[in-house]
């Protein structure tokens, strides 16, 4: 699906990108993580026929990105780190616009644009502007945006940042069950959890290079690290607030009942 | 010349999107619209009333006139706001990140929002215009429709031209403040345009706006066209890297345009085309200067004057302070004309070689050529070679300027255009010695 060939990347004197290698089939997830600056927003950049890369070559579905970077954009689904919302424009409209600007059929845009919307419970705000939603609300609309022509590829940045646990939850599903569509992710997050969540394999980048790629067991052994000698049992303080707010809405439920 | 492959269906959809974005902002379009009719109504009326209360025929239809350009003036400047704010706007709000990430070509939303800019702006411009004509001209027995129609065309042109040079400002611009500031790069040149614009329309004469118009189309042909060159995907994203040390990456830059530049003579090799262009321009000077003089298109009494302050200019000094003065004056000459080659594009490295064969055939048609070109010998063979190789320098300076890249470089390209002309100066500085010397002791 998505072969990265010792991709490199220089912006004038800068080499943002160097010689990075990963390969991620359909139904897998590709978790980038590095700290800020260490190439992951250009690698997804590079991936998604966006930007051409300085050497090595990036292939989606066998197409080379440097031949026809269109045909790769129309199979790729790019999430940048910030949604970038026309802000006088309704949820609806906007991802009509997207839509058509992937050439999906006008009746068959609606009905997804509903599904999604429906999915993300932003159903009853569909008709609002943009401009009015909330941090969270926005980048639910992105991701809604970058998946509606159910793409080959999803490039993700940091997709669920701005999201309460409940709906970083809910859109975790959704990459999931992305995935197990038989579509492949490649995702770049700082959350550690988001990783764990996701990822088949993982990517560790630091100043342009790929330091290791892998699966979990495999990076345990790069890493050198031994076998905790105490397992936490205790519960994760997203545990906590899930049960809390989860208990909360039920006890309300009951009430209202 | 190619132009970049588009599908319309995309560009419309683009543009389509656009418009609605631009008039979805009710208090800007209510104000737009209330500019677009209240001064149309009120230079119509204007003219109308100096009709009526006895204004002589002759200045009612002059004013008619210089109130048709005043209507679609205002106008036409909103564009520039409106290109701004669709190309940099989007580009600090990030939309444009997005758009650059689907399928789209760069020339689909290029076009989507230019169409959609010009849309708005000739709307209003051509709509205050109609509404003038309609209060103005019934009844007046005056109706110049040549002038009116190139008006429109040259309008037309402006706002294409502004708006393909916001285009340009959005590639080096991230956010609305630095596209403001730099905006005066467009206002002040078409406010240049605009006043001679203005005074041709005060001259009356159709021939002379259609000239005007014809060469703004030119304008608006080339800054369109580096605009679709420049709008890419590298030039946009990539450029958000590197922003540390300014004026050290400036001083980079302009050490690195000197490097690895051509010797002299391979220069000349390189830069044979431009340098017969500039070649040309002295013969073609010597032709209308000569022409100008013997038809008395520009009289004598005019061109008279600048002739003998030129040659007072010399001073009256020794010969030495002769020669200095000279000098002076030709190398400061040469330094305008590539500190101009790229607001001139070029033209500055021109009229270096024209502007001296222009005063050699005026002179020439109010004497004869033998004595005119006595006054160019013996300096002139080494004064004009240098002149050549000068403003062919200049003219690829101007040349450079215009050249937009998808991969960028506007800036490493346009300083080693200049580093070129700085290094051979080397060899014309002296040639220009060399010239004032055999000016002043053998001419």
């Amino acid at each position: 699906m998505l072969e990265v060939d010792n991709l490199a990347k220089r912006y004038g004197d800068v080499l943002a990108l160097e010689d990075l290698t990963v390969r991620v089939e359909g139904g897998k997830c590709l978790v980038l993580l590095g700290r800020n600056g260490a190439g992951k927003t250009t690698a997804l950049r590079c991936m998604a026929g966006v930007l051409p890369p300085t050497a090595g070559t990036v292939k989606v579905d066998g197409i080379d990105a440097a031949d026809d970077p269109a045909a790769v954009r129309a199979r790729v689904g790019l999430m940048p780190e910030v949604p970038g919302l026309y802000e006088r424009m309704s949820a609806r409209d906007y991802l009509d616009y997207f839509g058509a600007i992937y050439d999906i059929e006008p009746g068959l845009r609606k009905r997804r644009i509903s599904e999604l919307l429906e999915l993300f419970e932003l159903a009853d705000a569909g008709d609002r502007w943009l401009g009015t939603f909330s941090k969270g609300m926005r980048q639910k609309v992105a991701l809604i945006r970058a998946t509606l022509h159910r793409p080959r590829l999803v490039l993700a940045d940091e997709p669920t940042s701005a999201l309460d646990p409940d709906s970083a939850r809910r859109a975790w599903d959704y990459l999931n069950y992305l995935k197990s569509d038989g579509c492949a992710l490649v995702i770049c997050t700082h959350s550690m959890e988001e990783a764990e969540h996701l990822a088949g394999d993982i990517g560790i980048m630091s100043a342009g290079r790929a330091l290791a790629v892998g699966n979990m067991a495999a990076l345990r052994r790069r890493s050198g690290l031994k076998k905790r000698k105490q397992v936490r049992e205790l519960p994760t303080l997203q545990d906590i607030y899930l049960a809390i707010v989860g208990n909360h809405y039920a006890l309300a439920e009951t009430r209202t009942a | 010349m190619r132009w970049p492959k588009l599908e319309r269906r995309k560009a419309a959809l683009v543009a389509a999107r656009d418009l609605r974005d631009a008039i979805s902002e009710l208090r800007l379009i209510a104000a737009m619209v209330a500019l677009t009719l209240a001064i149309p109504i009120a230079s119509g009326s204007g003219v109308r009333a100096l009709a009526t209360f006895g204004g002589g025929t002759s200045v009612v239809n002059r004013l008619a006139l210089v109130g048709a350009f005043f209507v679609v003036f205002i106008p036409a400047s909103f564009s520039l706001v409106l290109a701004l704010e669709s190309f940099v706007g989007e580009r600090e709000r990030t939309t444009l990140e997005v758009l650059l990430s689907t399928p789209l070509r760069e020339a689909e939303i290029y076009a989507g929002k230019v169409a959609a800019v010009l849309s708005v702006s000739l709307a209003l411009c051509y709509g205050g215009l109609i509404v003038y004509c309609l209060l103005t001209f019934p009844g007046l027995g005056y109706f110049p429709l040549g002038i009116l129609l190139a008006l429109a065309l040259s309008t037309f042109c402006q706002v294409a031209a502004m708006v393909a040079g916001a285009v340009i400002i959005s590639l080096n611009a991230r956010t609305m403040r630095a596209a403001n500031v730099m905006a005066s790069f467009i206002i002040l040149p078409m406010s240049v345009v605009l006043q001679v614009e203005a005074a041709l329309i005060l001259l009356g004469r159709a021939e002379f706006l259609w000239g005007f118009a014809l060469l703004m189309t030119i304008v608006a042909i080339v800054l369109v066209r580096m605009g679709f060159n420049g709008f890419s995907r590298e030039a946009l994203l990539a450029r958000e890297v590197g922003l540390k040390n300014p004026f050290g990456r400036a001083l980079d830059a302009v050490r690195a345009s000197f490097a690895m530049r051509p010797t002299f003579f391979r220069l000349v090799w390189m830069r044979r085309i431009p340098m017969l262009i500039a070649a040309a321009g002295f013969p073609v000077g010597a032709w209308i200067g000569y022409l100008a003089g013997s038809t008395n298109v520009i009289p004598a009494v005019v061109l008279r004057p600048v002739l003998s302050s030129l040659v007072r200019s010399t001073g009256d000094g020794g010969g030495v302070e002769q020669a200095l003065t000279i000098f002076g004056h030709n190398l400061l000459a040469f330094v305008l004309v590539a500190l101009l080659a790229i607001v001139t594009v070029g033209v500055s490295g021109f009229l270096l070689t024209f502007a001296p064969g222009f005063i050699l055939g005026f002179a020439a048609a109010l004497s004869s050529w033998s004595i005119a070109l006595t006054g160019i010998v013996p300096n002139g063979f080494v004064e004009i070679p240098a002149a050549i190789i000068a403003g062919g320098l200049a003219i690829q300076v101007g040349a450079a300027a215009i050249h937009m890249d998808a991969r960028g470089g506007w800036s490493a390209r346009v300083l080693a255009a200049l580093a070129d002309y700085v290094r051979a100066l080397r060899w014309l500085v002296p040639a220009l010695a060399v010239a004032a010397v055999l000016e002043v002791f053998l001419g």
